[in-house]
């Protein structure tokens, strides 16, 4: 699955470790994420877009999903 | 996701956790009257959980395993667990089936097997029935 994470992340000037630490998770999970080769759950995913102002969807974007 | 007072309490419960099965050590030993045995025990248990105590200070994924924080390391926390137990069920049926071939009764690996068995199927009907 892809997403915006690190585009946005970067675009608020903040470091993973930054990003991990307001979201309670590890520096590990968020270079993942970005990297997209870990999937968050749905919380956490949820807990992502609010962070940013924005909705899930408009930050995860699944391959087989046409838009 | 969890809060961070949940979190502490979990990684400190899990340093217990290990010092305290050093005491269970220690207690089985000074009751088998060997209690000099009992002390190297703990010793060891006690060396271990502080080992690990000092490198979760650095390593976030030893952390995570430690306070699951972290979902992603709690998932792989999972994933190691049932690749251990895999592990352990293979130890079991061959111990079983060696012990038997020697004429033996397949004590105790029956009954570590049945245990098992039962945990598992408790464990999937406990989790069904929780959705």
């Amino acid at each position: 699955m892809k997403n915006d994470v690190r585009e946005r992340r970067t675009a608020h000037g903040l470091a993973q470790g930054e990003l991990a630490h307001a979201l309670a998770v590890s520096r590990q999970t968020i270079n993942s994420i970005e990297t997209g080769r870990y999937t968050p759950s749905l919380p956490l995913a949820i807990a992502i877009a609010h962070f940013f102002g924005t909705t899930v969807e408009e930050i995860f974007h699944a391959d087989h999903v046409e838009e | 996701m969890q809060t961070t007072s949940r979190n502490n309490r979990q990684y400190w419960g899990t340093l217990a956790l290990g010092a305290g099965i050093g005491v269970v050590y220690l207690v089985g030993f000074v009751i088998g009257g060997k209690p000099l045995d009992g002390v190297v025990s703990l010793a060891i248990m006690v060396g271990f959980t502080g080992g690990v105590a000092l490198i979760a200070r650095r390593s976030e994924t030893v952390r995570g395993l430690l306070d699951h924080r972290d979902e992603r390391i709690s998932g792989i926390d999972l994933r190691a667990t049932a690749v251990t137990a895999l592990a352990m069920i293979a130890v079991v049926l061959v111990g079983f089936v060696v012990d038997i071939a020697r004429g033996g009764s397949g004590w105790p690996w029956y009954l570590i097997g049945a245990v098992g068995g039962l945990a598992y199927i408790a464990a999937v009907t406990i989790f069904r029935v929780r959705g």
